[in-house]
């Protein structure tokens, strides 16, 4: 079988060349704007992503990890009673204000009291053992490496929060938050920085380890009708972090936002593409026509014609992929937050396609020109 | 050259009967035939000569099923063309019909042996014998050596001899060429309409050829005659006529 469509393809792809470019755009920008939104976003939920807590127990209602309120200290009595829960421990917020040496202002700063135990959920992923067991000093506080400069602060300086002395005792990687500088402490250190007098015998969230984390929706479930201990709710960490992710992306209007540049990017990769294919059939409408009146089919024709749209778009991707993988190597290593997982890039990807398929139909449209009663004149 | 055999009367192949057709431009309505009846025979290469305008190319178009009729009918190996519907159409056309057309028709990116080797693989053939009737049809018309070249490669003559072949591989019944010579020069002509006659005799296929060009009447067996959409002449010509003035004049 003669395939007419991969061989004008590689014969003529001066011609394909412009469709190729803004599928392969196309998909590049699809998957840079997944990854930077996923990477910023996903920094909305660091607090539980980077720890290895499979329930979060927390004031109902809560959108937003950043957004919680204190809850009854008994709650942990409530955690530890249910057998499938093998460790308990509190998370303190601090919504504070941080004063560095140097002259930076007011920056606004949320501080984590966790547990500095080496076996300590919070953080887990994000602090190694030796850097947690500094937290033990006195006032001591661990920073993201990346916010260094916006709290004028180097390792081993000091500053002031809400009105406390405290020291930089190290730096990590992966700490960074959205709306504001996220600050590491003791859960000790964590409780003399929190100012409001209400908390006192109160903690903002808890978090529990489960036997078997793979029931976490169950034992959520069992562990949230319970109001003696006032009210508090308990969410799977997945749950959790997917809801701040959320909040954000919504609140900030940068939902919408991605859709809409999605949209656009769709459009004019799809007018480029389809035009270049049109222009493609039309400059061989005189051949096509040539094979209908020997006999082959419209339909035959057609399929000619989305195989060449498949192939503009396989190679456009393979394009895009290669060019949004070294562009996120190169994100990673500026610091810059991206994140892509593979059902996100899969579905990027999918949408790169679907251009080059709907464009694909918009061109198989001007086969009906192809009539062979216009070849004889 | 053969004089062309009347005797025994080979079977009629192609048909039409009555067949009007008229356009409509605005307000205006031309009739571009006028109850035209015609019988043609396998065999022979039958040439509609007459100058541009005068139908004949709307008639080819009509007899080979690319068009239909506004009345009357065409038969075609015995099958009314006008009761199929366009599948139907392309089907017939598929597997009893072959265009040789004045542009070539050759698709840039293929070269001669796949040129003529793509509209046989819709016809259901292994792609063994696929290749195999395709080389047989480019040794056919004398382009064995170059069967591997592109359209860019070849000569214009050279090019409506693949268009020829890639119509003949189907082993079509009727072979339908439309001013097959007048992109060429006269020597290159010359092979074409040989070829033409060739395959009217020795594979019985029935050539219907539309062409004003004088030159080409000389190497028809059956000459028609074509003016304002009907036939004025119908005459065997003797092997070495000169065109005689009058309709088989090209006009332009």
């Amino acid at each position: 079988m003669v395939s007419l469509a991969r061989k004008t393809l590689v014969y003529e792809w001066r011609r394909f060349l412009p469709a190729i470019v803004a599928v392969g755009f196309a998909g590049l920008l699809q998957l840079l704007q997944a990854a930077l939104v996923l990477g910023i976003f996903g920094s909305a939920s660091v607090y539980i992503t980077g720890s290895s807590a499979d329930l979060w127990a927390g004031y109902p209602g809560t959108q937003s990890v950043n957004l919680g309120r204190s809850i009854d200290a008994g709650v942990e009595m409530r955690l530890r009673m249910d057998p499938a829960v093998t460790a308990v421990e509190p998370f303190h917020w601090v919504d504070a204000d941080w004063r560095g040496p140097s002259d930076t202002g007011g920056v606004s700063v949320f501080v984590s009291g966790i547990n500095a135990r080496p076996d300590g959920m919070l953080f887990a992923h994000a602090l190694p053992p030796a850097l947690r067991a500094r937290l033990n000093e006195p006032d001591a506080v661990i920073v993201d490496r990346a916010d260094l400069d916006s709290l004028g602060v180097r390792v081993g300086d000091s500053a002031v929060i809400n009105g406390h002395r405290v020291r930089v005792v190290g730096v990590s990687n992966g700490l960074r938050a959205l709306g504001g500088v996220n600050v590491v402490a003791s859960l000790a250190t964590a409780s003399e920085l929190d100012t409001d007098p209400s908390n006192v015998n109160r903690m903002t969230y808890f978090v529990a380890q489960l036997r078997d984390p793979a029931a976490a929706a169950e034992v959520a479930e069992r562990l949230r009708g319970n109001r003696a201990f006032g009210k508090y709710d308990v969410w799977t960490a997945q749950d959790f972090a997917r809801r701040s992710q959320l909040y954000w992306m919504f609140d900030t209007g940068a939902g919408a936002g991605v859709l809409f540049l999605a949209g656009i990017v769709f459009l004019v990769g799809a007018v480029i593409t389809s035009q270049t294919l049109v222009a493609a059939v039309i400059g061989s409408i005189r051949e096509y026509a040539t094979l209908n009146a020997l006999g082959v089919g419209v339909g035959e024709l057609r399929k000619v014609v989305m195989e060449q749209a498949f192939w503009v778009g396989a190679i456009g991707l393979v394009g895009s992929t290669v060019l949004g993988g070294i562009a996120l190597v190169l994100a990673r290593t500026r610091s810059v937050p991206v994140a892509l997982d593979p059902w996100t890039a899969l579905a990027c990807l999918v949408v790169g396609m679907g251009l080059a398929i709907v464009s694909g139909l918009a061109a198989m449209r001007s086969l009906h020109r192809a009539d062979p009663a216009t070849l004889l004149r | 050259m053969n004089q062309p055999s009347p005797s025994p009367a080979p079977s009629i192949s192609l048909q039409a009967r009555n067949v009007s057709k008229s356009f409509t431009s605005g307000a205006v309505r031309a009739t571009v035939l006028h109850d035209l009846t015609l019988d043609m025979r396998a065999g022979e290469l039958t040439l509609i000569s007459g100058p541009s305008g005068c139908g004949k190319s709307t008639l080819l178009a009509i007899l080979s099923g690319l068009q239909g009729t506004d009345s009357g009918h065409v038969i075609a190996l015995g099958q009314d063309l006008s009761v199929l519907d366009k599948r139907a159409l392309e089907r017939f056309r598929l597997h009893h019909t072959g265009f040789v057309f004045q542009g070539f028709n050759l698709f840039p990116a293929l070269n001669a042996l796949e040129q003529v080797e793509l509209p046989l693989s819709y016809l259901g053939l292994t792609p063994v014998e696929a290749r195999r009737r395709a080389r047989a049809s480019l040794e056919e018309v004398g382009l064995g050596p170059r069967m591997g070249l592109r359209p860019s490669e070849l000569s214009g003559g050279e090019k409506q001899r693949v268009a020829i072949a890639r119509a003949l591989a189907k082993e079509p019944d009727l072979l339908f060429a439309d001013e097959p010579t007048s992109a060429l020069d006269s020597a290159n002509g010359q092979i074409i309409i040989d070829i033409l006659h060739r395959i009217a005799r020795t594979h019985g296929t029935t050539v219907l050829c539309v062409s004003h060009d004088p030159r080409l009447v000389g190497h028809a067996d059956r000459v028609l005659g074509m003016e304002d959409g009907r036939i004025l002449s119908d005459r065997v010509p003797s092997p070495l006529s000169t065109p005689t003035p009058g309709i088989e004049e090209p006009s332009a």
